[in-house]
């Protein structure tokens, strides 16, 4: 009974290696978030096969943006309203994302901390030193809401705005807008 | 001793087939058109999956406002029947491409205690993860609940299926559809003004 029990868990095991192994190397799983009550909760996530739908009915006309949505693998967008339920344990989970992509070697190109305590952070991961694998940006504004982005492909931060217009995300646009602002200026 | 001879074999003349026949015909056309009327008021399986869901998970009691459902055929004829009048280019390309839709409207009688829009968002996940959907969209405030799901595979401009649901605090609509983009698309970039906007987008 032993032995199958370890079979058992062996064999499960392996499947969850697989499948781990089957997710893009710039694609971060945020964990299960429950909506507060009472909060607003907003959960957007476009997949390749929407994407290349997106890109294919725009080929002819507008090939510039079908090559960047063909970049792109996984559009996940999060935005989870804060309230005293959730503020505390939100702001915990934010800071673990962060922890967690350091450690997994993604670099940390932006942050925007701003005096009424928005905190920006932008995290890149690389595919062999050259092209994108995949961005993520934590946005955590105590006041108002976390949202977590997460982009699977070869798209630099600069370009977020333009995909959120393209797709219609409007925390997309908004978190373009904010990193643009950011920007020093030239 | 010998046997006794068959009797011989009885054939219904061929003037009683034919009566058969001139009855049958009416008779099958007629429950066919009986179950093609029943269909437009049931929902699809994946549809009725989801309310089902839904209704389970919320813990309040609900009521049905109206369901409908028309297939291919139904929007065929309705093309069909369409096509000689004069139409909006807009409202030709939207009928051009739709190729099913249904919708279901309930609603929670008066009084009734408020659902659990968490359990109902969480229950509507499982349904249809289970029969190959993905969320696309998933939207919760303080009174309404939005989930647009869209097939995990099998996505292209000419077979697009999506379904949709919206709860507003007292009302819950389901709508599902299965469309062909391609007359939509090419309507929709044709467009002076959206190509002027794609345009700009380019440049950024």
């Amino acid at each position: 009974m032993i032995h199958y029990s370890l079979a058992v868990a062996v064999i499960a095991a392996g499947i969850n290696l697989n499948a781990l192994a089957d997710s893009p190397p710039g694609q971060v799983d945020f964990g299960k978030i429950a909506p507060a009550r009472g909060g607003e909760f907003v959960e957007i996530q476009v997949k390749s096969n929407l994407l290349s739908l997106a890109a294919q009915s725009v080929e002819k006309q507008q090939p510039d943006v079908a090559k960047l949505l063909r970049s792109v693998q996984l559009v996940h967008v999060n935005v989870i309203g804060l309230t005293d339920e959730n503020r505390a344990e939100m702001e915990k989970r934010v800071r673990q994302i962060r922890h967690d992509l350091d450690a997994q070697g993604w670099e940390q190109n932006v942050t925007v901390q701003q005096k009424d305590g928005q905190d920006i952070g932008v995290y890149t991961k690389t595919r062999n030193g050259e092209a994108l694998a995949g961005l993520v940006i934590t946005v955590f504004d105590p006041k108002k809401e976390a949202v977590l982005i997460n982009i699977v492909g070869d798209i630099r931060p600069e370009q977020i705005a333009a995909l959120g217009e393209k797709l219609d995300i409007k925390p997309l646009k908004e978190v373009g807008a904010a990193l643009k602002d950011a920007a020093p200026k030239k | 001793m010998n046997p006794s001879p068959l009797p011989p074999a009885i054939r219904p003349p061929a003037r009683r087939l034919w009566l058969w026949g001139i009855l049958a015909v009416p008779l099958l056309l007629l429950v066919v058109l009986a179950v093609g009327v029943a269909s437009c008021f049931r929902l699809s399986s994946d549809a009725r999956a989801l309310r089902n869901g839904l209704i389970k998970s919320s813990g309040v009691e609900w009521r049905q406002q109206i369901a409908l459902n028309a297939g291919n055929l139904t929007l065929g004829i309705v093309r069909a029947g369409l096509s000689c009048a004069r139409l909006d280019p807009e409202a030709r390309a939207v009928l051009q491409a739709v190729r099913g839709a249904e919708v279901g409207v309930y609603w929670l009688p008066s009084g009734a205690k408020s659902p659990d829009r968490a359990a109902m968002f969480a229950a509507a996940d499982t349904t249809m993860t289970a029969r190959g959907w993905d969320r696309v969209v998933g939207v919760m405030d303080g009174r309404n609940l939005v989930t647009v799901y869209m097939p995990g595979k099998n996505v292209s401009t000419h077979r697009m299926k999506c379904c949709v649901m919206v709860f507003n605090g007292s009302e819950m609509v389901l709508v599902s559809a299965q469309a062909n983009l391609e007359p939509l698309l090419e309507y929709a970039l044709n467009q002076p003004a959206l190509r002027a906007k794609a345009h700009l987008l380019t440049q950024r």
